[in-house]
């Protein structure tokens, strides 16, 4: 794989919406049934505004967002994020990726996320994927 | 008003888990990340997905590794001797660093062991660091998970 396939300052754009049962499917994909996650009062209980979305499942998106761009799962180093703000039932997160930075063997994007109301729910958004031809 | 968290138990390990990667398991996550309904009876491969996932699954996608590298983690926030109020944790932070890809049938052990603990405000932070190994004892997943826990 070529390094002069990507440039730094690259972007990509990718959306998804928590439609009302994404939290249920990923509860049982992931193994993770939070009553936060399946259940509007419990979400209510701790000052939730009903149920949320996992977290990992907006992270998992982020990375779907990447490979939109960079395409082998497989060449995937590396991703971090901070959850800052809970995805609600409904919401629809946009991605916003750019690549930062290049070296000799991995590439580094930025993600950023928002819901539609502009509310970052991903802060610190990085993935680094292998551009070396020896992996 | 709750105790804050005690740095003493730094160190403290949990594991080895472990966990066989299923087939169906893992078209079955790529499924509900990807929009569509994690059930090989009710669920068609959601528009765009990558065959590798499915066609049959040949790769798990990243970040199914939360399904068995976690174990270490909820074994953490949920350790007695810690004392969290668990209704009053929040997952705050995620970092994962793939060695090797995951696929179907790979046999993984993870550990895992509180790398950081400190306060911020009214919260308090626990970290934890876990390791997933294959059945070729290759180090497949190492992962950094940060618990946010609010105290009353």
């Amino acid at each position: 794989m070529s390094a002069a396939k990507y440039e730094v300052g690259d972007r990509f754009t990718y959306s998804r919406e928590c439609d009302r049962y994404r939290a249920l499917y990923y509860a049982a994909a992931s193994g993770d049934f939070n009553p936060i996650h399946v259940d509007a009062e419990a979400g209510a209980a701790v000052g939730l505004e009903g149920a949320i979305l996992h977290g990992m499942c907006t992270m998992a998106w982020a990375v779907e967002a990447a490979l939109t761009y960079l395409e082998d799962p497989a060449r995937l180093k590396k991703v971090r994020a901070r959850f800052s703000r809970p995805v609600r039932i409904g919401d629809v997160v946009t991605f916003e990726g750019r690549v930062a930075e290049i070296s000799s063997d991995t590439l580094v994007a930025e993600i950023a996320a928002r819901n539609q109301r502009g509310g970052e729910v991903l802060k610190g958004a990085v993935v680094e994927y292998s551009i070396s031809d020896r992996r | 008003m709750t105790a804050t968290l005690d740095p003493k138990h730094i160190g403290k390990r949990y594991g080895p888990y472990r966990y066989v990667v299923g087939v169906e398991k893992v078209k079955e996550f790529a499924f509900a990340v990807a929009g569509g309904i994690p059930s090989a009876a009710f669920g068609a491969p959601p528009e765009g997905l990558n065959p590798l996932f499915y066609d049959p699954p040949r790769l798990a996608f990243p970040t199914f590794a939360v399904t068995f590298a976690i174990q270490p983690f909820v074994a953490a926030v949920t350790d007695p001797v810690l004392e969290i109020n668990v209704s009053s944790v929040v997952h705050g932070e995620q970092e994962f660093e793939f060695l090797e890809p995951i696929r179907p049938h790979d046999t993984l052990l993870t550990v895992g062991w509180i790398s950081q603990i400190y306060e911020k405000g009214r919260n308090d932070f626990l970290i934890v660091t876990t390791e997933s190994t294959n059945q070729n004892n290759r180090l497949v997943v190492r992962a950094v998970w940060t618990a946010i826990a609010r105290r009353s």
